[in-house]
């Protein structure tokens, strides 16, 4: 991303800025009714807090006047944003240009789900923000108002504390993507935040602001981002270790998922699982009974239902190439299983065995569509070198 | 007069089989000859072919199979055409099959005839470079599946001593050593010469050691070494001393003086075996002895220009005819004149001479009993060429492939239809003038 | 009902029979209770696959009443499909049958008889699982529009043309220009000895327009391209006034020819409008006008450079036929120039083997001056070269006559937008195989002619225009039906999310997208049944008859019960 800014800057145009005062969250807000407002945007989609006050729903709404209630840095994600934007244009791109304010793995998602044709992003302004982290949905309900104060610290530091999921420990893509607007406030003093366009789309709406100019704010921003993506990638590779051992060999996997219920809640809250539904759940990969008797009477005796881990090597042989870490999975596990750690770890292997990246703009395609003459050139020794890391002591 | 809307194709190769397929598939009845006791011709001796290094086997094996299945094919092998006469329309042809001594429908293929066969000589098919018996198939993988017994080296057949040790080892009562050849008259309305091509004679240039010396080999004999299902399983090691050869010439142009012109896959054919050599023998060094780099069309230059100095180095000479190659101890001296006028020398332990494609030195013949012409290569000639026809000197007569000119696979099967489709059209123009004289009279 | 099996265990003689206990297998499988109600009737034979083997089993289909076939035999790349004839023959549906190689998979490769019993008993109750979640399938002929399309209306597209046309077949030509011929009629000026395209393109013309079985349109384009082999509907746009007009036809032919390379592209070539460098097309014109080769100065060159290979390194491919047109080119203007020197700087020669030494031979004794070179490059009308030997030099000359590379057509890529088919890395159309089916595409009923599949002359453009012409009047039979294949792919719309990886996979172009339902379907008529579609997705929507999932692993289950 950073060195990537001088050709952001010739495509998208230069930065913004917002002086102290209002602080990120009020700032933000702020802008976005501005958008509305100059008619750059017929609608809005945000998180709110829920009713019980425990968690947050996304809204849609056009109504200016509710903007106050919104709550622009959630502390958790219950819903992940690339959903939200299915639902709202899975058909077709919609009737209403809708700014979407997210954490940048639910744009990626986004992304991903738009080369799935299950989003439209014509009619989308996609907006991202600094995302410290998101707080486990099961802290959070239990005690929201610590988690939120914790939740605050993580923004002021730029950094997921104690009670943030793992997958945000292991995040390197927390800042700017391949958003339109980006809010960048890690690292910049006193509440003051930048605004950066990342595309032709993003450019236009801003121009029309009558913004400050905010070059001189970047510096700061890029020196904090890149200091905390260091660190961040650092817990990554130990995270990565550490599940490369724990998931290596069969028994591994059946160690890491032996506890797994089968509920799959990891399925159903995977915002890139766009399954109507889900091939794992259907009938034609149901083990027929008669198979399932005579496969114990071979073996002595099997589990049942079977084909726990099938489901869970099922996903990552189907999505793991679009995985974007976004943590969603391990958050919804009733039973605690590190379903993220897993995904993260081998989707960051399928994906660089297809020279790919999932969750950037709809102009790649995905490798599962394209047929290259040299494909999966290193793929041997990749196994090996993920064989060695799994067992470093051979 | 009556109409025939069958074809007699001579030759089962790639182009006999393509045309053979398609005119069955137009319902028309194919009589398809060939010489071998197999079909397949020249295209499946490869083991993989250029530019795309596809499994030469895998791309004809299934259109071998289909040749053999259509009931509207009768394929006659081990066989030749003696007589070919009338006109379009209404050709008689006489087939004259040899006895195979084996037979086609009883025979299963088990091979079992082989071990008990006394008798044992070079396999001309796998190129001399491995014996086979008197009764034989002549490569495995072969199809028909189905053996032969070579009446001249056979003891029985040849009146040399009484043996039937094939005909004993057989579950099947397949051997039947009274066979005898066989002569069919057929009735086509159509005829097209397929017969393929042979490789420029390497003995008649004895600067290049073909012959002898063991270690300089011919293009063939080089693809077979390289197959997998070849006399050594696709290991390549040196004729005679058995060893891996670690510096390997391949001379490019050989025979384009004598023969005239430029045969135009033979630059290919050498690049094809500078990756055979690199996929087996990673560690070798290739040079290529060249002159013009010839890979035309739209995808053969990418296959030489992805080759780098690791896989080869590439050493111009502005006269192959000056190459001379000479023995060295347990290796090779190859000397070349460079650009520069001065004679090089490198030392190798194997040379492999891309030779050209000549005509086959049966067309004569077939030509000949066709009444055919041949053009001043001794390929068959065309007339009325600048329609793009496959017309032979002999109306209803028609070629394709190699027999008519070096060219390759691709530019064969593009023949093969051209001719199936010349065939149908002229017989079709044919049925219509006869039927107009029928009622005209 | 209640299915009744048949399995045919085939003894090859002794090659299953001595490796293979078969009585064992009867015994086992008639004790076998594994598939319930269906009821199992085991035996063996000699010989299946003969005259007598044939027809015991279609009297066993017929007296037993069999409801399902296994035969247990040989590869089916032998017997296949003389099993399926026998089904033919019988009342018991085809897709009902399955073979079981037993003899290549195990009497032929395994030495112990009870482990090769064992191997071929475990596929043959594999087999009778697979047969009985197999479902009956329907072959549906259909009728065929005998018509045809040809796009382009060069050398290649009129020969086509003429090969096809008769009194039950009508053709027709669109043409993108105001005239047919194509490239071949810009050569005239090179008209020669046995080079006559233009001659050849201008005989063309006469004869198609003298034929009545032949509509040509001129000026017009194609706008839209639906159906599938044996039943195309095609719009035609004019160019002219924007008419539409429809047409019908079985199959269709590209043969949208090429271009040339404009040399002013590469890097080594430097020169303007203003310089006297032309292509060999140029010198063609120039020769059939009246004032003959000129500089634009208006006199006549003293000395002319002819310069092999424009392009060939950019597009990293030999059009193999500039060769010949130089050194035909340079022939014709030391006879149109009394007095000039030529001299023709070449990288390699490459010439069409009929065309042999002897054109060399003459240029050679015109007293061209031959220069073979590693590279060359213009700057203006000077040449810069280096030669074999690594001397540099560089020689200015009067005139430059460069050889660019032949490139795809400007229309290329649209027309095979339109027809489904792609092209490959140099632009030119692709065929379905390289090798073994060069005249077809993947779209079955298109089909591609000259050189708008890659660079070559004008007798091979017609040779490879009769190639596709041929494989039409084998495939659209005047008065035969087409049988579609029937194990294609089909979509569960239920399960479908529209997501597009089989569409993206299809190389048929069989699926499209259905947006008000935001699913994918299968065009059952276009589809072969390739199961490229049935391994993209994700969700099990795609299921491929024949080839289905129960079906597949109901026969692995059982095989490693």
């Amino acid at each position: 991303m950073i060195s990537g800014e001088e050709e952001r800057m010739d495509a998208a145009g230069i930065p913004y800025m917002i002086r102290p005062g209002k602080g990120p969250e009020g700032s933000v807000l702020d802008l976005l009714g501005q958008l509305i407002g100059s008619g750059g945007a017929d609608a809005l989609l945000l998180p709110f807090r829920v009713p019980s006050g425990d968690s947050f729903a996304w809204i849609m709404f056009s109504d200016v006047s509710l903007l106050k209630d919104a709550v622009p840095f959630p502390a958790t994600m219950p819903v992940q944003g690339g959903r939200a934007l299915r639902s709202l244009t899975r058909k077709e791109k919609g009737k209403l240009r809708i700014i979407a304010l997210m954490r940048p793995c639910e744009i990626r998602a986004g992304m991903e789900l738009s080369k799935l044709g299950q989003v439209n992003t014509e009619n989308l302004i996609l907006a991202s923000y600094d995302c410290p982290g998101a707080v486990k949905l099961e802290d959070y309900v239990a005690d929201p108002v610590s988690c939120d104060s914790a939740h605050s610290e993580m923004r002021s530091r730029g950094e997921p504390s104690g009670n943030a999921r793992s997958a945000c420990s292991t995040c390197v893509d927390f800042s700017m993507v391949d958003a339109d607007i980006h809010f960048g406030y890690f690292g910049i003093k006193d509440g003051g935040m930048l605004v950066l366009p990342g595309s032709p789309a993003g450019r236009a709406l801003l121009e029309g602001l009558n913004l400050e100019e905010g070059r001189g704010l970047l510096p700061q921003w890029e020196a904090e981002i890149s200091r905390l993506a260091e660190r961040r990638a650092a817990t990554r590779e130990e995270t990565f270790r550490e599940t490369a051992e724990r998931i290596s060999g069969f028994d591994g996997m059946l160690a890491t998922f032996s506890n797994c219920i089968g509920c799959h809640n990891c399925q159903s809250a995977c915002p890139i699982c766009y399954c109507r539904l889900c091939y794992f759940d259907s009938e034609v990969s149901r083990t027929d009974p008669e198979a399932l008797i005579t496969a114990a009477e071979k073996r002595g005796g099997i589990s049942i239902p079977p084909d726990r881990i099938m489901f869970h090597t099922g996903r990552l042989a189907h999505m793991s190439l679009s995985c974007v870490s976004c943590g969603q999975c391990s958050d919804a596990c009733p039973v605690s299983i590190p379903v993220a750690d897993v995904f993260s770890f081998v989707a960051e292997r399928t994906q660089r065995a297809f020279d790919y990246k999932s969750g950037r703009s709809d102009g790649e395609a995905l490798p599962l569509r394209r047929f290259l003459k040299n494909e999966l050139d290193g793929v041997h020794e990749m196994v090996k070198d993920a064989e060695s890391e799994a067992s470093p002591n051979e | 007069m009556s109409q025939n809307g069958s074809v007699l194709i001579i030759g089962a190769g790639i182009a006999g089989m393509k045309a053979a397929l398609m005119l069955a598939g137009a319902s028309r009845k194919v009589h398809l000859v060939e010489r071998l006791p197999i079909i397949g011709g020249k295209v499946i001796k490869n083991e993989e072919s250029f530019p795309n290094m596809e499994c030469s086997t895998c791309m004809v094996a299934p259109v071998q199979q289909a040749v053999l299945q259509n009931p509207d094919i009768e394929t006659y092998t081990y066989s030749t055409v003696d007589r070919i006469d009338g006109g379009p329309g209404c050709f008689s042809a006489v087939i004259r099959k040899k006895a195979r001594y084996i037979s086609l429908v009883d025979c299963i293929g088990c091979g079992m005839c082989f071990d008990p066969c006394p008798v044992s000589l070079a396999n001309e098919w796998e190129e001399g470079l491995m014996p086979r018996k008197a009764v034989y198939v002549p490569c495995s993988g072969s199809l028909p599946n189905v053996p032969v017994i070579d009446a001249s080296s056979c003891l029985h057949l040849s009146g040399k001593q009484e043996c039937s040790l094939c005909a004993e080892s057989c579950a099947f009562e397949a051997v039947n050593l009274d066979d005898s050849d066989q002569v069919i008259e057929i009735e086509v309305g159509s005829v097209i010469i397929a017969t393929g091509a042979d490789t420029f004679d390497l003995s008649a240039l004895p600067n290049l050691g073909y012959g002898i010396l063991p270690s300089v080999y011919s293009p063939f004999e080089f693809e077979r070494l390289f197959a997998s299902n070849g006399p050594t399983q696709g290991e390549i090691t040196l004729r005679g001393s058995g060893t891996v050869p670690r510096r390997i010439a391949i001379v490019h142009c050989i025979g384009r003086t004598e023969a005239g012109y430029c045969s135009s896959v033979c630059c290919m054919y050498s690049f094809k075996f500078v990756r055979f050599l690199r996929h087996k023998l990673p560690e070798a060094e290739v040079f290529n002895i060249h002159l013009d780099v010839c890979t035309p069309g739209k995808s053969y230059q990418s296959f030489f220009t992805s080759l780098d100095d690791r896989d080869t180095t590439m050493l111009f000479t502005p006269s192959i005819d000056d190459v001379r190659v000479t023995e060295n101890g347990p290796s090779l001296t190859l000397s070349y004149p460079a650009p520069d006028g001065n004679t090089r020398e490198i030392e190798v332990d194997m040379v492999i001479l891309a030779a050209a494609m000549v005509p086959d030195r049966g067309l004569g013949e077939i030509a000949q009993m066709a009444g055919i012409q041949l053009d001043r290569h001794g390929f068959v000639m065309t007339v009325d060429r600048e329609s793009g026809s496959l017309q032979t000197s002999r109306d209803g007569i028609f070629v394709a492939g190699t027999a008519e000119g070096p060219k390759d696979i691709q530019n064969t099967v593009i023949q093969a239809e051209s001719a199936a489709g010349q065939a149908l059209e002229a017989m079709s123009a044919a049925a219509a003038v006869n039927k107009e004289r029928a009622s005209g009279s | 009902m209640r299915a009744k099996v048949g399995v045919y265990i085939c003894e090859c003689g002794p090659n299953i029979a001595e490796k293979v206990d078969i009585d064992g297998i009867i015994a086992g499988l008639s004790e076998f209770d594994g598939f319930g109600e269906t009821e199992l009737v085991v035996k063996k034979y000699g010989f299946l696959c003969s005259k007598s083997g044939r027809e015991f089993l279609e009297e066993e289909i017929r007296n037993l009443g069999l409801t399902h076939l296994v035969i247990g035999a040989c590869s089916p790349r032998d017997h296949d499909s003389t099993f399926k004839g026998v089904c033919g023959r019988t009342d018991l549906n085809p897709y009902l049958y399955r073979i079981i190689n037993i003899r290549e998979h195990c009497s032929w490769v395994i030495d112990d008889v009870e482990k090769a019993t064992e191997k071929a008993e475990s596929y043959l109750r594999g087999g009778i699982a697979r047969v009985l979640r197999q479902s009956e399938l329907f072959e549906n002929p259909i009728d065929v529009n005998p018509d045809v399309l040809v796009i382009g209306g060069g050398v290649a597209g009129m020969q086509a043309a003429l090969s096809l046309a008769a009194e039950d077949r009508r053709v027709s030509i669109v043409e993108r220009s105001d005239r047919l011929g194509g490239r071949a009629l810009e050569l005239s000026g090179l008209s020669s000895g046995t080079f006559r395209g233009s001659d050849i393109a201008a005989g063309q013309v006469e004869s198609v327009m003298g034929n009545p079985y032949i509509d040509v349109f001129l000026n017009t384009g194609v706008s839209s391209v639906i159906g599938f082999l044996g039943n195309f509907v095609i719009e035609l746009l004019s160019d002219e006034d924007g008419a539409t007009t429809e047409i019908s036809s079985g199959a269709i032919i590209a043969a949208t020819g090429c271009a040339v390379y404009d040399p002013s592209l590469s890097g080594s070539y430097n020169y303007s409008d203003r310089d006297d460098v032309y292509n060999p097309l140029e010198i063609s014109r120039m020769l059939s006008s009246e004032g003959g080769v000129a500089l634009r100065s208006g006199g006549r060159p003293e000395n002319i450079a002819l310069v092999h290979c424009a392009g060939r390194d950019e597009l990293n491919y030999c059009s193999g036929i500039c060769c010949g047109v130089m050194m035909k080119t340079a022939l014709l203007l030391k006879e149109s120039i009394p007095g000039v020197d030529i001299t023709e700087f070449y990288r390699d020669i490459c010439v069409p083997p009929h065309e042999g030494r002897q054109l060399y031979e003459s240029v050679l004794e015109a007293g061209v001056d031959l220069v073979r070179v590693e590279s060359a490059g213009l700057s203006g009308t000077t040449v810069s070269f280096r030669e074999k030997s690594g001397v540099e030099d560089q020689r200015s000359f009067d005139m430059v006559v460069t050889a660019p590379a032949l490139i795809p057509s400007p229309d290329t890529a649209d027309i095979a937008l339109l027809l489904g088919i792609p092209l490959d890395d140099t632009g030119f159309f692709q065929e379905a195989h390289r090798m073994t089916d060069p005249s077809g595409t993947t779209t079955d009923g298109v089909f591609i002619a000259g050189t708008s599949q890659g660079p070559r002359g004008i007798l091979d453009s017609m040779r490879f225009a009769r190639a596709s012409a041929g494989l039409i009047l084998t495939r659209l039979i005047i008065g035969e039906k087409l049988v579609p294949e029937v194990a294609v792919s089909e979509i569960l719309e239920a399960y479908c999310t529209g997501c597009g990886n089989c569409l993206e996979v299809c190389v048929y172009g069989a699926i499209y997208s259905d947006g008000s339902k935001g699913v994918s379907v299968v065009n059952e008529a276009i589809c072969r049944g390739c199961g490229n579609c049935f391994g993209s997705c994700p969700s099990g929507a795609l299921r491929t008859k024949h080839f289905t999932n129960t079906q597949l692993y109901r026969e692995v289950d059982e095989a490693l019960r």
